[in-house]
């Protein structure tokens, strides 16, 4: 109840809070619809304006620039399949199936729909478990990671679409280029050619705006005559009482899963929108429509992305320990201003953090008028003729991707990628285990090798961790089930044959 | 009148600094440059990027310039290297050194390598210290010792191609005790596995773990300076408690071939009257620093011995060949 007070007093002396909730909101959506600058980005080029600012209302600005941009990278993700952020990537299956089907308003809706729910859901847990949650960031050693990506990775067996050789050849292949870098025990360069550029790996979204985006141009640029784009409605539909109670279970399954995954540091957004996808489908009393444009595959990732940006703040608050690189952005806006979090960071700077609290809350709100206001003229844009619509997409995609790092080299991979996606859709290789094996690769790997260091070699340590041996046990049970399912439907079709 | 003099008053933040600061430079020799650019290859709020943006405005009045900051971010320093060593030597331009520079001119070909800039002065060094959960049964780095001959210890150092792997190497080394030395991606990682007891001991910048001491959540065992720090008086070296194992993480800066003597002269002035600045004193101390300056003819000889010493630990660990 005190804190409520403190909360309120906070906007009331500092208005600036509720213009920086705005401001930040704002610049997040408009800035991570751009593909390339991601939430990190964005929240660091603005960074040098808070110098000079009130301590509560600029930490304000940049976690609000957290939350917009999560729902800003979701907007190419559907309109143009461009992810503009990594964890805008599991939308883009089902959102983009929904822009092909004439239903953009739609899938939009259900997007800010869905990311306001993990966003209140996560907030709420942050204004009032962030010291005890904190904790929990602490039960996790090398080993459970290990489960953790080993659930995700054993999605691959139940989404490679038909064929599970080529589903696990795709797994494979992401998990090669997850190995270019650092080796993550011995230091020593793997596949850099001596490059520095190479030297932190290749950057997942260049993946994905290749495999996605790049891949999707060449294609359009191969059909002999280009038919005239499904015409999307330009209105935002929110979605009605029905569409409501379906997506109830697949939003659940994000809240909680971008939930564990903001609390544990190393995961990241885009290994949480990916697991809750494929849980999601999992649960799904639809299974058959994922991939095809189905509401619960937008809801599912979305939820998940909001309630990472405002969990993925619990350890960094609590412990003084970022979780994520934009977590790790605004752990420098707190220090630039003389406060340390960590776990006297209440006591020392309450009305501070009563203040950032208040503006996470007005931010919420932020996000659904802004959210609002934006999508028509996304949708319009989108609805231009094709022709021009294609070649502004090369031109944001291109140039985004050169914006991260002003690279030219990784414009080529990006490329590259886009003729690999090409390839893969030509021999019908599922892409989505590559995308899995590609964001979960390092972490199972890094992990995975740490743990053996610890243990010296001795496998048993994995069993002798709660966590892993849970996330196993699951996994195993997953692959198991899809395994039989397989048989069943190859046994199934031969007696048909 | 230059463009710069135009452009001075718009520089906000320096505005009110600047007026003390021309006033002391009318008894030292005119600088070059009315604008001086410091160059990092940290991202806004990393490491070298608040060290520079802290030290702009106290430089700006003990040497009558202005100081404007660049990050010039990607391929861990390669490409503000490569900037740096094109860059004319006049004294306008100059990069924020950390050993990271000639970890990444070792571990890729880079177009320019730290051997291509000039090392300018050095400004501190970075303490590093070890430690443990404050629930942990070590009490000093004897225990630690003793605990990784009797059995096996589990040390986490940040990064796998590092310097504080480096160290805990030369620990392990001049000990003869049996440690696995875990590596991690980033300090806040490591802290994690120190705190719910995976490790034993990390090791890792003072600044860094300094919300967790302060919260009583972990225990210092060890300095591994040559000297204590004047943050930590009752907190002795590792030397002290019998492992001969010292480190200097260095922060300086370092300019293209070339750079005048004139130029390096003024460094030399402006950087020591800095660091006795009262009001910067407060702060560098707070962030756990230790002022540490180097004139411009040992730092060459500082950075090239650094240098020879982290080649030769990564050649020793298979890193590179």
């Amino acid at each position: 109840m005190n804190d409520i007070l403190a909360m309120v007093t906070s906007v009331i002396n500092t208005p600036m809070i509720i213009v920086a909730a705005f401001a930040g909101t704002a610049w997040g959506i408009i800035g991570c619809a751009m593909p390339g600058i991601s939430p990190s980005i964005a929240m660091a080029l603005l960074l040098p304006f808070t110098y000079g600012a009130d301590p509560a209302a600029a930490v304000v600005l940049l976690a609000s620039t957290y939350l917009g941009a999560e729902y800003g990278g979701s907007i190419p993700a559907i309109l143009i399949r461009t992810p503009g952020t990594n964890s805008a990537a599991a939308t883009v299956i089902d959102g983009y199936a929904m822009k092909e089907q004439g239903k953009a308003g739609e899938a939009l809706g259900i997007s800010l729909y869905s990311t306001l729910l993990g966003a209140i859901f996560g907030v709420a847990l942050l204004l009032t478990l962030t010291q005890p949650l904190a904790k929990v960031a602490l039960a996790f050693q090398p080993q459970s990671y290990v489960g953790l990506g080993i659930l995700g990775l054993s999605v691959i067996a139940s989404c490679s679409e038909g064929s599970l050789l080529k589903g696990l050849m795709a797994g494979v292949l992401g998990l090669m280029i997850a190995t270019v870098g650092t080796d993550p025990v011995t230091g020593i360069n793997r596949f850099t050619f001596d490059d520095a550029e190479l030297l932190s790996g290749i950057p997942p979204i260049l993946v994905m705006v290749g495999i996605y985006a790049i891949t999707n141009l060449f294609e359009q640029a191969s059909m002999p005559a280009w038919r005239q784009t499904t015409s999307n409605d330009a209105s935002l539909k929110m979605p009605g009482p029905l569409m409501r109670a379906r997506l109830r279970v697949s939003q659940a399954i994000g809240c909680v899963i971008g939930f564990i995954e903001g609390l544990t540091p190393g995961g990241g957004g885009a290994i949480s929108a990916f697991i809750s996808y494929n849980e999601a489908r999992r649960w799904s009393k639809h299974p058959e429509e994922f991939g095809k444009g189905s509401p619960e595959g937008i809801a599912a990732p979305e939820a998940s992305n909001g309630a990472v940006s405002a969990t993925a703040l619990i350890p960094m608050l609590g412990l003084g320990i970022p979780g994520s690189n934009s977590a790790a952005v605004l752990l420098g806006g707190f220090l630039i201003h003389g406060m340390t979090p960590g776990p006297l960071l209440f006591t020392k700077h309450y009305d501070i953090v009563m203040g950032f609290f208040a503006g996470k809350v007005v931010s919420l709100f932020a996000l659904v008028i802004l959210g609002y206001i934006v999508l028509r003229p996304c949708i319009w844009l989108v609805n231009r003729p094709k022709h021009y619509l294609m070649a502004m997409i090369l031109a944001l995609v291109l140039s985004g991707v050169y914006a991260i790092h002003n690279s030219l080299f990784h414009v080529g991979l990006a490329l590259a990628f886009g003729v690999l996606g090409y390839a893969l859709k030509y021999f019908r290789i599922p892409v989505l285990p590559m995308i899995l094996g590609v964001v979960l690769g390092f972490m199972v790997e890094s992990n995975y090798r740490r743990a053996l260091v610890l243990s010296d070699g001795d496998h048993m340590i994995f069993l002798e961790d709660p966590i892993a041996v849970g996330l196993l046990v699951i996994s195993a049970g997953f692959l198991i089930y899809s395994l039989i399912r397989h048989f069943r439907d190859m046994a199934t079709q031969k007696a048909a044959a | 009148m230059t463009v710069s003099h135009l452009l001075r008053p718009l520089i906000g933040v320096a505005l009110c600094l600047q007026l003390s600061g021309m006033a002391q430079a009318q008894t030292a020799p005119k600088y070059p440059k009315d604008t001086v650019m410091l160059a990092t290859h940290s991202s806004p709020g990393g490491g070298s990027d608040v060290f520079l943006r802290e030290l702009a405005p106290h430089l700006t009045r003990a040497m009558g310039i202005n100081v404007a900051i660049e990050n010039i971010s990607g391929g861990s320093g390669a490409k503000a290297m490569a900037v740096l060593a094109k860059a004319k030597p006049d004294g306008g331009l100059f990069y924020a050194t950390t050993p990271t520079f000639i970890y990444t001119s070792l571990l890729s070909k880079t177009e320019a390598s730290y051997r291509d800039l000039e090392p300018l002065v050095n400004v501190f060094f970075d303490p590093e210290v070890v430690y443990t959960s404050a629930d942990s049964k070590f009490q000093t780095l004897k225990d630690v010792i003793d605990h990784a001959r009797a059995s096996r210890g589990k040390w986490g150092a940040a990064n796998p191609a590092s310097l504080e792997r480096q160290v805990l190497e030369r620990m392990k080394a001049v000990t003869g005790v049996r440690a696995a030395v875990v590596t991690f991606e980033g300090g806040g990682d490591m802290q994690i596995n120190v705190l719910n007891r995976t490790l034993d001991i990390g090791i890792g910048e003072l600044g860094e773990i300094k919300p967790q001491l302060e919260a009583g959540k972990l225990r210092i065992l060890a300095v591994m300076s040559d000297q204590r720090v004047d943050q930590l008086p009752n907190v002795p070296t590792a030397k002290e408690q019998g492992v001969d194992v010292t480190v200097r993480k260095f922060r300086g800066l370092a300019g293209p071939k070339g750079t005048p003597p004139d130029v390096i002269a003024a460094w030399e002035a402006g950087i020591q009257k800095v660091l006795e600045d009262p009001a910067y004193k407060k702060i560098y101390m707070e962030n756990g620093l230790q002022p540490a300056f180097i004139r411009h003819a040992d730092y060459a000889g500082f950075i090239n011995d650094f240098g020879k010493e982290t080649e030769a630990f990564l050649k020793n660990s298979g890193v590179i060949k």
